[in-house]
């Protein structure tokens, strides 16, 4: 058993993919239409065979009310890893991204949170 | 155990969301000591650095200004492994990537910080499952039909 994918619960699809691909610099591996809305997947330029985001449009609407408390609660639905947290914060800061937490060490790993404007918190860490 | 209130939270909380509290909270109970944390960062670093070259733990427990048990005991505590097993895993990833790249076993071997084929060969089946030959040559395959 293997993992190849992971997803997070989009508000808008389009927007998510502007987000993660324009400003987080994520490629998109695959958009298959599927009636109202699509299969949508991006991946790390890094790891461009690596594991795929799925990102899944909020068709359930209890999903919206876990959505909404995780994100006022400040609490991250998922995590990326990055070489150099300030270096990223500094670029994201720059491209306009919100924080909910900055660069703060927490023993060996230093982790920031922001806001992907889809209705979710990300988590970015470095270790 | 000791108590943490929020008035331990050296910022004003309310300008915290929940995670952010509960996340200095943690950092206050699991790791209080910062310094410590940097200099046991700094050994990784030098790994992640030099894991070419022949590297000495003792050296490094004591450039860290640990004795070598002391350092071992912290440095598992922060990254769940020992420095060994850190360092063979920093190793074997490098060696992977050398090996996709086309360079020959006994190459990578060197590339990577060991002095003979026969132990790299034994520890990266070990790790692995599989020699450092077969490995390169399914990769290589995989690759040729991927074009």
């Amino acid at each position: 058993m293997r993992i190849r994918i992971t997803s997070i619960m989009v508000d808008d699809q389009d927007k998510a993919l502007t987000f993660y691909t324009g400003v987080l610099g994520f490629i998109k591996k695959k958009e298959i239409p599927m009636g109202e809305h699509k299969w949508l997947t991006v991946v790390s330029k890094e790891e461009q065979d690596g594991v795929e985001l799925l990102l899944e449009p909020m068709g359930f609407e209890p999903a919206r009310v876990y959505q909404k408390a995780l994100f006022d609660a400040g609490i991250p639905l998922t995590a990326f890893h990055v070489n150099d947290i300030q270096k990223e914060y500094e670029r994201l800061v720059e491209a306009g991204v919100k924080f909910s937490m900055k660069p703060t060490k927490m023993g060996p790993a230093t982790i920031a949170v922001f806001d992907d404007t889809c209705g979710n918190n990300i988590q970015i860490v470095e270790v | 155990m000791e108590m943490i209130t929020l008035k331990d939270i050296p910022v004003n909380p309310a300008s915290l969301t929940f995670y952010h509290q509960q996340v200095l909270r943690i950092k206050k109970r699991v790791f209080p000591h910062d310094d410590l944390c940097d200099r046991i960062a700094r050994a990784k670093q030098f790994m992640d650095n030099f894991y070419s070259g022949p590297i000495d733990l003792d050296s490094m427990a004591e450039e860290a200004c640990f004795s070598k048990f002391h350092f071992i005991r912290l440095f598992k505590k922060n990254y769940g492994r020992t420095p060994y097993q850190y360092l063979t895993e920093v190793r074997m990833a490098a060696a992977k990537e050398l090996l996709q790249s086309g360079m020959p076993v006994s190459e990578v071997c060197a590339s990577v910080g060991f002095d003979s084929v026969s132990s790299f060969t034994g520890l990266f089946k070990k790790i692995t499952g599989t020699t450092p030959f077969v490995f390169q040559k399914k990769k290589r395959s995989g690759q040729k039909r991927q074009f």
